[in-house]
């Protein structure tokens, strides 16, 4: 039954079902499946198959936009006992976290921005998408404000590319350069570019977006671990 | 009714509110979906360019409710513009069939290309968007406006000016559209040619460089710009503005349609109902005097896969039949400068797009993204594009030798680091302005495996 279960909450995140994932998510719960269960067989996984399917063009945009919406109603429902799970040490915090993504200031394309918003949303990130034509001060005061462990900036145009450089230059001025992993991309971006800014990392697709994400999440808590 | 722009601006002011968001899935992708099965629109990726007209019928048919049902949206006030069908419709009578670019013995006219048509397509020469450096600028954009089978021309942009980058908003900007400006104007000198006509302002991704440049020492009115749709279906005040600009000045609307093949709109089919819609909706929200058709692949970029070659020829065909036209396709391959797959990806693009009924804009090689173009591939689009009007190539024999290119490039969508070739410098001579021995060895080669796949008439 608890397998079941399981499987319904994946297939309905699959099909991006927003009130199936949210029904079958609440139903095993009642069952008594642990939120971490839940979480890791049925909701990730449903999104891992569909951000594969994505990468190799069997799926669509709006197929992953959908499952997005799916994964994050379904995550409100589990969140409390979630936090619950983790606090008692009863499961263990995955290599997630939350991220603040925007499209840098003066470049108003969003699509590549909203694919791995989605991706990353699909893959348990908590994401804040400050949209796009975004200038540095905002991005930055939105991820002090909620203590964002990622930055990830876009741009599509070669001429809003320094406003990258300039993200940077703030960080640093601010004291805040080691406080943040930083990401950018776009099609114009190359590992060339990020390295020269100064910035952690570049992705060429939305799946190595989430990959290059979860390894800043990883590294993160292993320097925090080896700090304690 | 004829839709003035303080018609278009009043309904972005007082249309129904919806959040991006709920815009982009429930209205865009939704409303799609819904048709592409409603209507069974289906592709095959072995028949890139298709002789069904019904399916060309039924794809127009698909794009109109598309846009009656959910109209545009407006990013700047977050609401939709509606249009009846009636409204639409009319619209698209007014549509100029025929449009004058450049002045005097070097004016050109546009006109509205038919399926098939033996009168040969416009070549416009060029690869907007593409970044230069400035030294590089001139003798690029040479490269092409030289080719006397070049009709009109196009340009990159201008990262720096006098050694500063230029950034999107800044008063840069100004100072690099003008200097793009005064580029081109010498260089229509130089070749001998200062009446032809052009489409630029491209150094300027803001709306103030096109406003900048809107004066006859700049960007005479004969000439063309950028007004683009945002994907999908969207548009701005600040694109509205840059069309506004020219409706006293006079300068020609080229509108901008860069759909997703593969995003809201799904696989191929759903994107064509999109493109359709596109035109429909930016023919009066973007007050254009020609639509420039430039679908993009998802992931690849490029214009040269199966997929997005199926749009451009489906679009073009639907519209020829449906609501004629002016329709300039761009052409953006994978690959750059020097490689035998930009001459294979060029002369599959100019294939597609001339049998289906378009005009030929490029070549923005590697993908616009370098300035790895030169002259020798436009030269290659306008002979192919020449070829197979003068040859009355069949859409059956089109397919027949594009789906043969295809084969010889696809390889190159595979390979994570692209194909970009070498930059304009490394492919030309600089003081003759002449392509270098090697790459114009393999222009010969690709042309003569031309002649042999069936397009005899290529000279």
């Amino acid at each position: 039954m608890s397998e079941e279960l399981i499987q319904q909450t994946q297939k309905a995140i699959v099909a991006g079902d927003e009130e199936q994932a949210v029904e079958f998510t609440r139903r095993a719960l009642k069952a008594d499946l642990s939120a971490f269960s839940i979480l890791q067989g049925g909701l990730m996984k449903g999104a891992e198959i569909v951000g594969d399917k994505f990468e190799t063009g069997e799926y669509f945009l709006p197929r992953l936009m959908m499952t997005g919406r799916a994964l994050k109603a379904a995550m409100e429902v589990i969140e409390p006992q979630l936090k619950e799970e983790y606090a008692s040490g009863e499961a263990q915090q995955d290599d997630t976290g939350v991220v603040v993504l925007a499209t840098v200031k003066s470049d108003i394309h969003d699509i590549g921005k909203n694919i791995v918003s989605s991706m990353l949303s699909a893959s348990g990130f908590e994401v804040h998408d400050l949209g796009v034509d975004v200038p540095i001060k905002e991005i930055v005061k939105k991820a002090q404000e909620v203590d964002a462990e990622i930055i990830a900036c876009s741009a599509l145009l070669t001429t809003s590319m320094p406003f990258m450089r300039d993200l940077m230059n703030l960080l640093e001025v601010m004291g805040e350069r080691d406080r943040f992993r930083v990401m950018v991309g776009g099609a114009s971006v190359s590992e060339d570019f990020a390295r020269d800014i100064g910035a952690d990392g570049t992705a060429d697709h939305a799946l190595g977006a989430v990959k290059l994400a979860r390894s800043f999440i990883r590294d993160l808590r292993s320097n925090q671990g080896a700090a304690q | 009714m004829i839709i003035d722009y303080f018609d278009v601006l009043d309904r972005a002011n007082q249309g129904p509110y919806i959040a991006e968001d709920d815009w982009d899935l429930e209205k865009v992708a939704m409303t799609t979906q819904k048709l592409v099965e409603k209507y069974k629109l289906e592709w095959d990726p072995d028949q890139i360019v298709t002789a069904d007209p019904g399916l060309a019928d039924v794809i127009f048919e698909a794009g109109l409710e598309l846009a009656v049902e959910i109209g545009g949206y407006s990013r700047s006030t977050e609401r939709i513009l509606e249009f009846d069908r009636q409204e639409l419709e009319a619209g698209m009578e007014l549509m100029p069939r025929e449009l004058v670019l450049g002045t005097g013995k070097d004016a050109r006219t546009l006109f509205a290309r038919e399926i098939g048509d033996e009168r040969p397509p416009l070549i416009w020469a060029g690869n907007p968007g593409a970044p230069h450096p400035e030294h590089l600028f001139l003798p690029s954009v040479m490269s092409w406006a030289q080719e006397p089978i070049v009709d009109l021309i196009t340009c990159g942009s201008l990262a720096e000016v006098d050694g500063r980058e230029v950034r999107t908003g800044s008063p840069i900007e100004i100072v690099a559209t003008r200097r793009e400006l005064l580029y081109l104007r010498q260089i229509l000198k130089r070749v001998g040619r200062p009446g032809m006509g052009m489409l630029a302002a491209q150094s300027s991704v803001s709306e103030l460089g096109d406003l900048a440049v809107a004066h006859p020492d700049y960007l005479r009115p004969s000439d063309a710009h950028l007004v683009p749709m945002l994907n999908e279906l969207k548009i701005d005040n600040r694109n509205i503005a840059r069309a506004v600009n020219s409706l006293e000045y006079g300068m020609h609307n080229a509108a901008l349609y860069c759909v997703l093949v593969g995003g809201l709109g799904g696989d191929a089919p759903g994107s064509a109902v999109v493109n359709v819609a596109s035109f429909i909706i930016g023919n009066l929200t973007n007050h254009s005097d020609y639509q420039l058709l430039h679908p993009i692949h998802m992931r690849h970029v490029a214009t040269s896969t199966r997929s997005v070659m199926w749009v451009e020829s489906i679009v073009q065909q639907a519209f020829a039949r449906n609501a004629p036209c002016i329709i300039v396709s761009d052409i953006y391959p994978k690959s750059g400068a020097m490689t035998r797959e930009l001459l294979y990806e060029t002369a599959a693009n100019a294939i597609v797009i001339t049998a289906s009924g378009g005009h030929l804009e490029g070549v923005g090689s590697a993908d616009g993204l370098k300035p790895n173009a030169t002259g020798l591939e436009c030269r290659l689009m306008g002979e192919v594009g020449r070829a197979v009007a003068r040859q009355g190539l069949s859409l059956e024999e089109a397919n027949e030798i594009t789906v043969k290119l295809v084969e010889r490039y696809e390889h190159v969508f595979e390979d994570p680091a692209g194909n970009p070739g070498v930059r304009f410098d490394q492919a030309y001579d600089l003081e003759t302005l002449k392509p270098r021995k090697e790459w114009f060895r393999l222009y010969k080669e690709v042309k003569k495996e031309l002649i042999e796949m069936g397009l005899t008439r290529l000279k």
